[in-house]
């Protein structure tokens, strides 16, 4: 079983904060006819959806007995497709299928070569995706700005990415990074939460969707988080109601579900396991459009906008895959019992932070 | 004031239009009521979920009573900690919702649920204790099963067609109820493995699977990973189920026992459930122990 990983076993990694997330992609690219979204494309909710999985065009949705367009199902939504375009690929938004084709042949034989020696991973290699990372076909997640990059900082973003790395750099000791305290960890590794919106993740990278008349559910194997999407049109929650995972309502425009998202909480802390996390996230407004492309796939296109942190907002397109052999079905989401299993971590990390300190002490 | 009745909140087969929710209440509550006291409810059928012939249960439910500090009939006590909170945090007195009124431990079994209560609040300063010692409640644990049931904050029954989904505010815990085929647990956890099936209108959940850390309430009430439960969901009215689980555990009890007690639905106009994402406020008790801090 590849997910029934607690936490304590996951974490002893000292550099995995600063590593950059897939080394894996290194592959030249032509552009496949694309259609890409309107660079600066507003918050709109309105048009069609532009799509990285190709829509079938003899795919009609399915409805719920009560005549949704039905989206249920457990998918995954993992990707070795990074999250920004890799500068040798610059200009270039899609893979042709030969590409893609070698490209998967390429990262299956870099997987095993991982899983054999173990390298590029915190831990043992085999929990981490293979098969279910597939590559998306684009050259990036991020779909807008075209050049498949984040747009700049504001100016309090560029303040509060310098105090974070003035924060993580005071816990650097040679080559050891300490943690003097609980706090000096992500949410993540607290086990309190799992950055909204999700991007891709190696393992556990398990979701659900169930529909209900009046609405759509979301259940994330990581965390077991539960959003519950109610579709009438309600209010969002008072802007003193906020949550790590945020306040969602939903709507259907044809066939696609779309939803408004907002009521996150501040209180974020530095994360780079989310490639546009560690900022607060009270100012950010997320709108998610879920759409069924075919029979496999659930597309998502998800616009965030924080003009506190992002000089304008930017759009990521992850296709959730519905047919992963490692989650066949509702079982394969195991318990995720993190926080459960994180005494022993915190309790080494913070006496080991003690000890490395003493020793700093003693050498001056 | 007429009471808003959210329609989004029930079953769907059952909207209220217009003023019909009062007369639903009127019509059906006191009658209903007086059957729920003699236990038969012959009366009641719950609205089908749409597409099927199964009752939809789906909608926010929370138990109304002080189960969660002892299952056991109990007085009013004094915070455990009085001089920091005054009234506040004190225990409530409850009728108990033990069939015949005892948990029959076995008499080991009995001493250690004395030590688990005397020791509730115990600092987990070390891993051993840790792992042996004190309310998992206090640490922000999984609850396990019965006692996400009635830990004091509500929980989503989200039921599809094909699967029900448990969404418990408290720690974010869940579970899924598998109804259409009957998978094997892969391990224990802390919210075990729950297979469901309909008798009648009651929604009946098989739980095995669960691990030794959880307790069943404030008290030191326990059990081992032989923990079995039997659990029944069953609509009363369109706004209250009885919930019943009979608890089997070779290792601690004499025999099953069963605890009983209504869950009423959240009637809120648009209720949802909101986070109660505990871990942060458990960080403090469970980990203060190992940071220097100035003036300690």
């Amino acid at each position: 079983m590849t997910r029934q990983v607690s936490r304590a076993e996951e974490f002893p990694v000292r550099h995995r904060f600063l590593a950059p997330r897939n080394a894996l992609t290194t592959v030249a690219a032509l552009a496949l006819l694309a259609q890409m979204p309107v660079a600066g494309q507003p918050l709109a909710t309105g048009g069609e959806q532009k799509t990285a999985a190709p829509a079938s065009s003899t795919f009609a949705t399915p409805r719920t007995a009560w005549g949704d367009p039905d989206l249920e199902g457990v998918y995954t939504f993992a990707t070795l497709t990074p999250f920004q375009r890799p500068a040798a690929l610059s200009g270039k938004d899609r893979l042709t299928e030969q590409e893609q084709k070698a490209q998967e042949e390429q990262l299956k034989k870099k997987q095993e070569e991982n899983i054999s020696t173990n390298e590029h991973f915190s831990y043992n290699a085999i929990w981490f995706a293979s098969d279910q990372g597939r590559p998306t076909g684009r050259t990036s997640i991020l779909v807008d700005p075209e050049d498949g990059h984040l747009p700049p900082l504001t100016e309090e973003g560029q303040r509060l990415r310098e105090e974070m790395q003035a924060h993580a750099a005071a816990k650097r000791i040679g080559k050891d990074v300490v943690v003097d305290t609980w706090e000096d960890l992500s949410i993540y590794n607290r086990c309190i939460a799992r950055p909204m919106p999700r991007v891709s993740q190696e393992y556990n990278q398990g979701a659900e969707i169930l529909q209900t008349p009046g609405y759509v559910t979301i259940f994330y194997e990581s965390m077991h988080d539960v959003r519950v999407i109610p579709l009438d049109g309600r209010p969002h929650l008072d802007s003193d109601i906020r949550q790590w995972n945020g306040d969602s309502r939903g709507h259907w425009e044809g066939d696609t579900l779309v939803v408004d998202w907002t009521n996150f909480s501040d209180e974020e802390k530095s994360d780079g396991s989310t490639p546009f996390g560690g900022f607060p996230q009270g100012n950010m407004h997320v709108i998610e459009r879920f759409r069924r492309v075919n029979a496999n796939t659930l597309d998502t296109l998800v616009t965030v906008d924080d003009p506190t942190i992002w000089t304008r907002p930017f759009t990521f397109d992850l296709p959730w895959r519905g047919d992963d052999p490692a989650y066949r079905g509702p079982d394969d989401l195991f318990e995720y019992a993190c926080h459960e299993g994180n005494y022993r971590t915190m309790e080494d990390l913070i006496t080991a932070a003690k000890a490395v300190r003493a020793t700093q002490a003693g050498n001056k | 004031m007429t009471p808003k009745i959210d329609s989004a909140s029930l079953p769907s087969g059952m909207k209220p239009n217009g003023g019909s929710a009062c007369a639903i209440a009127t019509v059906f509550l006191l009658p209903l009521a007086m059957q729920a006291q003699t236990q038969q409810v012959p009366s009641y059928r719950a609205p089908r979920f749409p597409g099927t012939q199964n009752p939809d249960l789906n909608g926010i439910w929370q138990a109304m009573n002080s189960a969660n500090w002892d299952l056991e009939p109990h007085a009013a006590a004094p915070s455990p900690f009085p001089t920091l909170l005054g009234t506040i945090g004190a225990e409530p007195a409850g009728l108990g919702v033990v069939e015949g009124g005892k948990i029959p431990y076995q008499p080991w079994a009995e001493a250690k649920r004395k030590e688990n209560l005397a020791k509730r609040f115990t600092r987990p300063t070390t891993r051993e204790l840790n792992d042996t010692t004190g309310d998992p409640e206090a640490k922000c644990y999984l609850p396990g099963v019965p006692r996400a049931s009635y830990i004091g904050l509500p929980f989503q029954i989200i039921e599809t067609s094909k699967l029900i989904l448990l969404s418990y505010e408290f720690a974010g815990a869940t579970r899924m109820v598998y109804m259409d085929r009957k998978p094997e647990a892969p391990a224990d956890s802390w919210m075990g493995w729950s297979i469901g099936s309909w008798d009648g209108d009651t929604l009946v959940v098989d739980v095995t699977a669960q691990n030794d850390k959880t307790w069943f309430d404030r008290a030191g009430n326990f059990h081992s990973d032989a923990l079995h439960v039997v659990e029944r969901y069953t609509p009363l009215t369109p706004y209250h189920l009885m919930y019943e689980a009979t608890i089997e555990d070779p290792k601690v009890f004499t025999r099953p026992w069963k605890i009983r007690m209504p869950l009423y639905r959240r009637m809120e106009p648009d209720i949802q459930p909101v986070e109660f994402k505990c871990v942060e406020f458990s960080e403090e008790f469970l980990y203060g122990h190992l940071v220097d801090k100035p003036g300690k």
